[in-house]
């Protein structure tokens, strides 16, 4: 018999029924956790990696703002605007809100997909484990990598961006940074990484479910948060005499709508006294009486408490997909 | 009858007991009514036309497949019970492994997964095939991937194997070793073999025991050296073109008049006329009789029925 066969080491012989290196020994990953990374490495491996590229940039970006703001000696004095055509900016949000999308198509759709077009479902489920066990070691897996990228860089993005946020060309009801710091990019990866694993499991073909976490993912970052965002705020208004000056502690603050208003509070719209001459207008103002510039606004100072309220909308929709993927994972035959 | 191995009510001597099982999907009944029982220690044949049920039999005993209607108990433990797991082995019609694990990967899963895993006759079957541990499944001929499978199979130490079609893809050299491998493994640790197939050659040279499937229903279950004596090849003269009188005693599984002849397969229930000429038929023919003749009425061994209530019929 050939002793190439086998990574045996010569001049020790085995005592037969004993585990050799081939079955087991002393390792730190044991059972189904060792089967699910092993299986999903590259993903892991790209996943994590990104994770650190991204992670290692927003560190040296920061670092290199915050050079350039001592040496200029913000925060007394004006620095000009050091975020303008900052390419390492555009990069980093570029990845960030690529993430979702990766870990949707490419961790998400084919976890559960993959294994049911080989057939390698079936055969660990016929191990000894129950198909529930490998579900939840699955899940596990994509969820930890979900949450370990969207926390280590939702954690950075959001300590380069907050000290700092006046330099930023983006307003914090942008997507770009609303969604990217705080608790909002973890629950985000969680809640799409679970509509691929959902759709993946629907689907039983890695193509298709990849296809359809891309729509999905393309349809609900940009089109329908979009509109949730806006929504878990509730706007205030805020009266001041026309022809004066915004007060400055309004700069951070989302304006929703804008109106004219006269003295006895009735509000008119914004357009309402645009008119063709200078002269014309007068005479509509003056006839309707308007007195006030009022604005309807989202502070910032709103912004935690909608994050929050985001992040738990997210997260709760990741538990409904997680509950219906194992409900529908373990009545149909695999 | 042979009654070498029909063991008593203690139900842990049967491998796999069915009562009243049944499936059904979207489309019909894939499998209706099935009971019957295949002792310990056999090596058993699961016959069947394609779409007879056999698969969704074999996905039932694995837990691929929720049962409709009764209950299956492995080792007298309830399919469904987790501690049915360790027990069981499975090797699928297409073999499905993780393509770029090693084949040392792969025994290592088996080990992972495993609680009882027999980590040197899983390493045996692999050595024996020439497999290199550090070579990737995707990169494998059929024959060492199902010798992988098989490694897999038997390293889990299983009290029962059930196999799906396991030499269908197989060239007719890796055939021979695989079943030389099978029945070695088998007949050494006294594992319980239910295997489905097509070569009903295959079978007559492995199987002691069978179980025909036609049409999601049991047409045969028992010792094979009981089945086939059962039934006698009688040809002899017809009467006007039709069967004679005489042949309404005894079951009829298959008839067929030719000219002035009539040639049928018979479970004699009584003395046959001494002018009929009288032939014992073998395996195949048994088979193919009851697979063409899906109406014939099931035949039992003793033993290999259960009625609902489990006590035990002839």
């Amino acid at each position: 018999m050939s002793t190439t066969t086998l990574t045996e080491k010569p001049g020790k012989p085995r005592k037969p029924g004993k585990p050799s290196e081939l079955g087991s020994g002393r390792r730190l990953l044991r059972g189904l956790p060792w089967l699910v990374i092993r299986q999903h490495r590259i993903a892991l491996a790209c996943v994590l990696g990104l994770t650190v590229l991204t992670a290692l940039w927003i560190l040296y970006e920061r670092h290199e703002l915050v050079q350039l703001l001592d040496a200029k000696g913000w925060p007394e004095k004006d620095p000009g605007r050091p975020m303008d055509d900052d390419r390492g900016y555009e990069y980093i949000t570029s990845i960030i809100n690529g993430l979702p999308l990766i870990l949707a198509v490419f961790v998400g759709a084919p976890l559960i997909a993959g294994d049911q077009e080989s057939g390698t479902a079936q055969l660990v489920t016929t191990q000894s484990v129950t198909r529930r066990q490998w579900l939840i070691a699955k899940l596990g897996l994509a969820y930890t990598l979900a949450l370990v990228s969207g926390l280590v860089v939702s954690a950075l993005f959001t300590w380069w961006w907050k000290p700092h946020r006046s330099l930023f060309l983006s307003e914090w009801i942008d997507g770009v940074i609303f969604d990217n710091t705080g608790p909002v990019l973890p629950a985000f990866l969680l809640f799409l990484t679970a509509a691929g694993i959902t759709i993946g499991a629907l689907a039983r073909r890695v193509l298709p479910a990849m296809v359809g976490a891309f729509l999905f993912t393309a349809v609900t970052s940009l089109f329908v948060w979009d509109e949730v965002r806006v929504r878990l705020g509730s706007p205030k208004m805020f009266t001041y005499p026309m022809d004066t000056e915004l007060p400055a502690r309004f700069n951070d603050a989302y304006e929703v709508d804008r109106w004219v208003g006269s003295a006895d509070g009735t509000l008119y719209n914004w357009g309402r006294c645009a008119e063709a001459t200078e002269k014309a207008t007068d005479a509509c103002i003056k006839e309707h009486g308007i007195v006030n510039d009022v604005i309807e606004y989202i502070g910032y100072n709103q912004m935690a408490g909608m994050q929050w309220l985001a992040s738990g909308i997210l997260l709760a929709g990741t538990a409904l997909l997680t509950a219906f993927t194992l409900w529908w994972t373990s009545r149909r035959p695999l | 009858m042979a009654d070498t191995s029909t063991p008593n009510a203690t139900s842990g001597n049967w491998a796999l007991e069915a009562r009243g099982l049944g499936k059904h999907y979207r489309r019909g009944w894939a499998l209706r009514d099935c009971s019957f029982r295949i002792p310990a220690g056999r090596i058993c044949g699961l016959v069947g036309p394609n779409g007879a049920g056999k698969s969704t039999l074999l996905g039932l005993a694995t837990r691929q497949v929720q049962p409709t209607t009764g209950d299956l108990r492995v080792f007298g433990v309830p399919v469904d019970d987790p501690a049915v797991l360790p027990q069981v082995a499975f090797l699928g019609q297409d073999k499905p492994l993780f393509k770029r694990f090693t084949v040392a990967e792969t025994l290592r899963m088996g080990a992972e997964l495993n609680p009882g895993w027999d980590a040197a006759a899983a390493e045996r079957i692999v050595r024996a095939g020439n497999v290199p541990a550090d070579a990737r499944i995707g990169t494998l001929s059929g024959g060492q991937r199902t010798r992988v499978a098989f490694a897999l199979a038997f390293g889990k130490r299983p009290d029962l194997l059930l196999l799906d079609e396991p030499m269908s893809d197989l060239d007719p050299l890796a055939r021979d070793e695989m079943s030389t491998l099978l029945m070695a493994e088998a007949v050494e640790r006294g594992t319980t073999v239910v295997m489905s197939s097509h070569m009903l050659t295959e079978l007559e040279d492995m199987c002691d025991y069978l179980l025909v499937v036609s049409e999601g229903r049991i047409r045969m279950a028992g010792d094979a050296d009981a089945l086939v004596p059962a039934h006698t090849l009688v040809t002899g003269v017809s009467r006007d073109g039709s069967l004679p009188p005489e042949l309404t005693g005894h079951i009829v599984v298959e008839s067929r008049v030719q000219g002035r002849q009539f040639q049928a397969m018979v479970r004699p229930t009584g003395p046959l006329p001494a002018d009929w000429e009288r032939a014992e038929p073998s395996l195949e023919e048994v088979l193919l009789a009851h697979l063409r003749s899906p109406d014939a009425p099931p035949l039992y061994t003793q033993g290999a029925r259960v009625d609902a209530e489990g006590t035990q019929a002839a």
